[in-house]
């Protein structure tokens, strides 16, 4: 049981690094600390259930994530695009020199990518997890989740600097 | 492995991190060793990974986040505190308010002995249209009827009493006890259909609470008829009729 963590410790030691994916996946400094704080409420609720004190933080990570498909799932939906059909629609992110890249143009590029890369790609560079940590956040097979990085950091250096990151043609869309 | 397949798993590979045990990766890393241009581009991919990440790292928390989480949710634990303490005392009152129902029901329960109810009670038999278990005007009869049935039968009545006729008797129950009740006729004219218009109950004692001690007989007015009560020996009395207190106190 994970009980017998203390609640400012826990919050002290994750509140950052779940901000920081929550912020990458909403852009909105709001709706990253209530999904951050609404994250702690649920510990505080439920944590006790939770039986391996080292999967802590990979719980309060699956738990944010949960809840942000939750919150998405109540907005209205617009429908869903392919991105290699709308690429031309899409607002130009300027192909720039990733030195000068700012955050926002950063998040800005994220948000361009579908919704299955964003989270994987996120959390593989606030490289806080495994990638078998990662899959259990996701809730999908590390199978999975490879599939959809290696699609999702390519089209985000594509949007970044007008090129793929490897290079190859495009990969064939996520199982 | 060739150079694409390297590049592909190379472009999930975070140096410093447990990605560097994975056997594909070590694999694609001694491949880099060998090809030149694999080396350039994971140098290349490298530099932009670090640039990236480091944009990710610089994603801040507000200010107070922290102090708000945890202050926030020592509010909540209060609350749930209150709800807990409002929940345990609603649950007290609710037991409080059954236990004096309880203790009022049972008060009731004992309250509905008392010898105003047994009154009430007895005048109503009277009064209601009766069946005499026996009806006779020989007293010894009725006397022989009444111990027959275990019900009180060693009475004893005034003497004006006995020089009344009697008309037969009944065997009634006050709280699960035998009441005999005994029927006169006290010579008045009567309404048709009826054949007394005098009437004696007796019970022990013991069974009715407030039942008075030994002493001359308490007149009371109950319902429609005069009565008087008294005890005598392990008996009490109820004698009823309609009329006044002096029309009573002449068959005492």
């Amino acid at each position: 049981m994970a009980k017998g963590l203390d609640f400012e410790s826990l919050v002290s030691c994750h509140y950052q690094s779940l901000y920081q994916f929550a912020f990458s996946l909403t852009r909105d400094e709001a709706d990253a600390c209530d999904l951050t704080q609404q994250t702690f409420c649920i510990w505080a609720a439920k944590g006790h259930q939770l039986r391996d004190e080292s999967k802590v933080k990979t719980w309060l990570f699956t738990t944010l994530h949960r809840e942000f498909l939750g919150a998405r799932r109540k907005q209205v939906r617009f429908p869903h695009v392919e991105l290699d059909q709308a690429a031309a629609e899409l607002p130009v992110v300027p192909a720039i020199s990733l030195n000068q890249l700012d955050v926002s143009q950063l998040l800005a590029a994220l948000a361009h990518l579908d919704e299955i890369y964003r989270a994987p790609v996120a959390l593989f560079y606030l490289q806080d997890h495994s990638y078998l940590e990662i899959a259990e956040i996701l809730e999908v097979p590390i199978g999975t989740v490879k599939s959809r990085l290696a699609r999702g950091l390519d089209r985000l250096h594509d949007l970044l600097t007008g090129k793929s990151a490897t290079g190859t043609p495009s990969r064939p869309t996520d199982s | 492995m060739n150079r694409d397949d390297a590049k592909n798993i190379l472009l999930l590979y975070r140096p410093d991190t447990v990605d560097v045990v994975d056997p594909q990766v070590t694999e694609a890393l001694s491949l880099v060793k060998q090809d030149a241009e694999l080396a350039a581009w994971l140098r290349e991919l490298g530099a932009r990974q670090e640039i990236l990440r480091a944009k990710f790292r610089q994603i801040q928390a507000p200010a107070g986040l922290k102090e708000q989480i945890i202050s926030e949710q020592a509010a909540r634990e209060k609350i749930i505190v209150w709800r807990r303490v409002a929940a345990l005392t609603a649950v007290a009152a609710a037991v409080v308010v059954l236990l004096t129902l309880a203790v009022f029901r049972f008060q009731s329960a004992g309250n509905d002995n008392t010898l105003a109810l047994y009154q009430n009670r007895m005048v109503g038999a009277a009064l209601r249209v009766y069946t005499m278990d026996l009806a006779t005007d020989n007293p010894v009869q009725i006397r022989e009827y009444l111990k027959q049935n275990h019900a009180p039968a060693d009475y004893v009545l005034p003497a004006p009493l006995e020089k009344v006729a009697t008309t037969g008797c009944a065997i009634t129950s006050w709280q699960g006890a035998k009441v005999s009740m005994i029927c006169f006729r006290t010579g008045k004219p009567l309404p048709p259909g009826e054949q007394s218009d005098l009437w004696l109950f007796v019970i022990d004692r013991d069974l009715v609470k407030n039942a008075p001690s030994a002493g001359p007989p308490q007149l009371a007015k109950v319902n429609q008829l005069i009565t008087a009560t008294w005890t005598q020996g392990d008996k009490l009395y109820l004698l009823g009729t309609e009329g006044d207190e002096q029309t009573i106190r002449k068959l005492l």
